[in-house]
């Protein structure tokens, strides 16, 4: 029972972080029509960062996050400047594969830069864990977790509170007339494409304490993460998180009772699965397609 | 350049340029190449180049067969890759488990394993487009990858496989793969070739330009993506097995690894996507710059500096790949300071009957007197709002029937239900004594329902002919088979295009066509159909006087062969001289109906629609 009750926590703090990169990816989505597939490669940029930051200047990797996250946006607001904008308005399937391109390049890079061995961050905390009740909570995962949760909620409140929020949510359901209204559609795109890449380089810095990783690893990130925005929905942010969390629990669930082996396979076979039984996902709606613009 | 169309007809290809020279160029090229590359081998002993060229080879088969569904089709995938793997697998297993058997035995085994692996992949292209499609194929290469690397009694897991080493003499060492690899590529050239001719490939083609618009015009989406899928397959696993043989040996990294489907994908996109020849240079040209990466600059990173760069690279820069933006520049040089076609008088047409004997005129006593379309408590709601709600009206055969109505009263939507460009929540619609809701669209079609839209759905990249052809009446195995693009299917398409006067037209694309122009070939296609009822959707709509006249002809003129027309139109005139009876409907449903004289004297429509001012204004100038 105490074994379950820890499975599930864990599952669910690892939820909070998966939600965290995943609200990125669905937020660029959302806005763009742009599936990232580069998010993935964000995502370890983010660790490689602040591995880095740990390694040469000892700041503490979760701490960390304060200084990688402006560097990832910037490197994400660079990127969309570069390569995504020209491309903005064409056919999906297109941005897919430049995104995959870009996927390519940074896993290059980071390879160039850091090598392709595994690197872990280990700060003091690392092996230590909190106990209560017969619990059994690893500090990087506690720790993890909340500042996800943090700048998670940050993240709704910039969405939701602000004018900035209102803007990228007018551009999100329609472009044209949120221009009409005096929005700059480019350039708020531009914003929430470097926001969305923050928060996977967020998301990296924690997932950098919590496992080892080489440039590599994106895949399996990317795979991840889109099968908890599908899951969710692609697009909706409460799905994101939602998926995520039941993402989180699900592979804990596997690896811990079936084996880590086919844990991997997880994320695949759920893809597959909601995009033939529910392609709109948990939380997403269907467009009406009927109508076309004249 | 004369653009009499004769001319064009005579010379009955499908490229405007092909009547010049460069096709002649391009043939000779590609003959050179071709031979090139059957001599190859006796000529020289270069291991290094003929272990590169081997390698193009299951590239260029592996990148012809994904031009079918993603160049033709355009269902983009990253899964392609899967199918080497798998061919690969089939033959490391077959030939392990039975060292006793010969070993190019299990090659074709290996292409009908992949087909049917790929009959899955079309299940699947069947519930998902576009973006969710890409992400699937990712995903259904890893799920592949992972179970290869766990079923560890079949594939012996990572640790992979090794194949009996080759038994032939040692001095012609490469040649069997070789050359088999040429042949599995002339063959899967030809199925290309043989492909894009055919209704099926006007099918695919017309799916990646407008999947919902290609359901209308009869073609059976699901039938036509599984064959291009199983097709885009078939010798790809046969390459695969050939590859993993010459490799001897396999393991789930390498035989399943993104990048081969990544350097699939960059050899068809470079080349040319839906081009004959374009994956083949692509991967020619993909598969020297990454053996000069893996030897030149350092391997690994470098691999992937390359990929990504240039897929970067060319969906920015060069998104429509080289063999297409070598054919527009020579079009751009060979038509520069000349006039468009586009801008050429309509044709006057003429009437069908001296164009073809495939119509004749009807008796009118001899049309039975029912309902040949009826839709019954029609309803559809989007959210809150009841855009259909309840509508009733019954289609007299034979009849010219109007449905007029104010703005968002319903028509387009009533439309959209009857032909199930969108589902009906509920009610019934009965065809020709036969209940079709709950049929898809391409069945309607088949059961004589044809409709054309507000505004203009054609196929963009396709010529205004293949616009026509790809049309297809009824469904079997055996007609997709059949020649469209030339013979009697072309030639039916030309008598329907010469009589809507756009001809002239036929070897442009339709996206060069004005908005008129477009009306006229939809109502040439719908017609290809040979439908029983015509919907049209605005006949008149943003179309010059003479045109709107000229269409009102043809629709009584094939009113009079006993087509059955129902048409939403806000041309008031158009509709009172033209329609009996007329139906209106407000708030998505039938508010009235009757000749055109009780329409025009119903207080309730005048209130509703027609507003108190209106006069019809003299008959004159009702269209007659």
């Amino acid at each position: 029972m105490t074994e379950l009750l820890q499975t599930l926590l864990l599952g669910l703090l690892l939820g909070g972080v998966y939600a965290l990169a995943a609200s990125g990816l669905t937020l660029i989505f959302g806005v763009m029509r742009v599936i990232n597939i580069a998010h993935g490669a964000f995502l370890i940029l983010g660790a490689f960062v602040t591995y880095w930051l740990w390694d040469a200047f000892g700041l503490d990797p979760l701490l960390g996050v304060v200084l990688t996250t402006p560097i990832v946006f910037g490197v994400g607001w660079i990127t969309y400047k570069l390569v995504v904008s020209p491309v903005r308005t064409a056919p999906m399937a297109s941005t897919v594969l430049l995104t995959f391109g870009l996927a390519l390049v940074l896993e290059g890079a980071m390879g160039e830069i850091w090598g392709n061995n595994s690197t872990a961050i280990r700060p003091s905390y690392a092996d230590e864990s909190f106990t209560f009740g017969g619990l059994f909570l690893p500090k990087a995962q506690v720790y993890g977790g909340l500042i996800a949760v943090v700048v998670l909620v940050l993240l709704w409140l910039v969405l939701t509170k602000t004018w900035l929020g209102r803007a990228i949510r007018a551009a999100a359901t329609n472009p044209a007339s949120a221009e009409l209204v005096g929005i700059k559609v480019a350039s708020v795109a531009a914003l929430v494409f470097g926001i969305g890449i923050a928060a996977a380089g967020a998301g990296g810095a924690i997932t950098g304490v919590l496992y080892p990783f080489v440039p590599g690893s994106h895949y399996q990130w990317i795979a991840r993460l889109l099968a908890i925005v599908v899951l969710g929905g692609l697009g909706s942010l409460n799905g994101a998180v939602l998926g995520a969390l039941m993402f989180g629990v699900a592979e804990t669930l596997t690896s811990a009772y079936v084996s880590p082996a086919w844990a991997t396979a997880v994320p695949y076979a759920i893809v597959f699965a909601v995009l033939l039984i529910r392609p709109q996902g948990l939380l997403g709606t269907r467009l009406r397609e009927d109508a076309v613009a004249a | 350049m004369s653009t009499t169309a004769p001319r064009a007809a005579e010379a009955g290809t499908r490229r405007p340029w092909s009547r010049i020279k460069p096709i002649w160029v391009g043939r000779v090229l590609a003959l050179a190449a071709a031979v090139l590359l059957v001599v190859y081998p006796m000529v020289s002993d270069d291991l290094y180049y003929q272990n590169m060229i081997i390698l193009s080879l299951v590239f260029a088969i592996g990148a012809s067969g994904l031009s079918i569904i993603s160049g033709f089709a355009g269902y983009i995938s990253l899964g392609q890759g899967a199918f080497i793997g798998l061919g690969g697998y089939t033959i490391g297993v077959l030939a392990t488990k039975l060292p006793d058997t010969n070993v190019w035995l299990w090659v074709p085994v290996a292409g009908v394993v992949a087909a049917l692996v790929a009959l899955v992949l079309g299940f699947v292209s069947l519930r998902s487009r576009g973006p969710s499609f890409v992400i699937i194929t990712v995903a259904f290469l890893f799920l592949v990858q992972v179970i290869a690397v766990n079923w560890v009694s079949l594939t012996n897991g990572t640790a992979g496989l090794t194949l009996p080493l080759p038994t032939w003499d040692r001095d012609i060492a490469n040649w069997p793969f070789y050359y088999v690899l040429v042949g599995l590529l002339a063959l899967q050239l030809l199925m290309t070739w043989w492909i894009r001719r055919t209704k099926l490939g006007m099918g695919l083609i017309a799916i990646r330009e407008d999947e919902t618009k290609a359901a209308t015009i009869g073609i059976n989406l699901p039938t036509q993506k599984i064959i291009a899928f199983m097709a885009s397959a078939l010798f790809v696993g046969m390459a695969g097995a050939v590859y993993g043989y010459y490799l001897t040996f396999i393991d789930p990294r390498g035989m399943f690894s993104i990048l081969l489907s990544v350097q699939l994908v960059l050899s068809m996109l470079i080349g040319g996507k839906a081009t004959l020849w374009g994956p083949v240079l692509g991967a020619f040209l993909i598969e020297w710059l990454n053996e000069t990466a893996n030897n030149d600059w350092g391997g690994g990173n470098a691999r992937l500096f390359l990929f990504g760069g240039l897929l970067v690279a060319v969906v920015i820069f060069l998104p429509q790949g080289i063999l297409p933006a070598i054919e527009s520049a020579i079009e751009w040089a060979r038509t520069r300071g000349k006039a468009g076609l586009v801008g050429a008088r309509i044709g006057s047409g003429g009437s069908l009957a001296s164009l073809t004997d495939r119509v004749e005129l009807v008796d009118r006593a001899e049309i039975p007197d029912r309902a040949i379309l009826e839709v019954r408590d029609l309803r559809k709601h989007f959210g809150g709002v009841r855009a259909v709600d309840g509508a009733s009206f019954a289609v007299p055969e034979g009849s010219i029937t109007g449905l007029i109505g104010p703005n968002g009263s319903g028509k387009t939507t009533i439309f959209n239900l009857i032909d199930d460009t969108i589902r009906a929540d509920g009610g019934e619609i009965w065809l020709d004594g036969k209940r079709i809701d709950g049929m898809p669209s391409w069945q309607r079609a088949h059961r004589g329902l044809g409709r054309t839209f507000q505004i203009t759905r054609l196929f963009r990249e396709m010529t205004v002919l293949e616009n026509v052809v790809a049309v297809q009446r009824r469904f079997t195995v055996g007609q997709l088979g059949r020649i469209a693009v030339s013979g009697a299917e072309a030639r039916a398409a030309d008598e329907l295009l010469e009589y809507v006067g756009m001809r002239a037209f036929r070897d442009q694309k339709a996206h060069a066509l004005s908005y008129g122009q477009q009306k006229l070939v939809e109502l040439a296609q719908i017609l290809m159909l040979d439908p029983k009822v015509i919907l049209l959707d605005e006949p008149a709509g943003g179309i010059n006087p003479v045109l709107i006249e000229r269409m009102a002809e043809m629709i009584r003129e094939l009113n009079s062969y006993g087509k059955t027309f129902l048409l939403v139109e806000h041309n008031m005139p158009f509709v009172l001289g033209l329609c009996d009876p007329v139906h209106v409907l407000a708030r998505g449903k039938d508010m009235a109906h009757g000749t055109p004289e009780e329409i025009q004297h119903d207080p309730a429509v005048i209130d509703a629609y027609l507003g108190d001012d209106f006069v019809l204004e003299e008959k004159v100038e009702a269209p007659r």
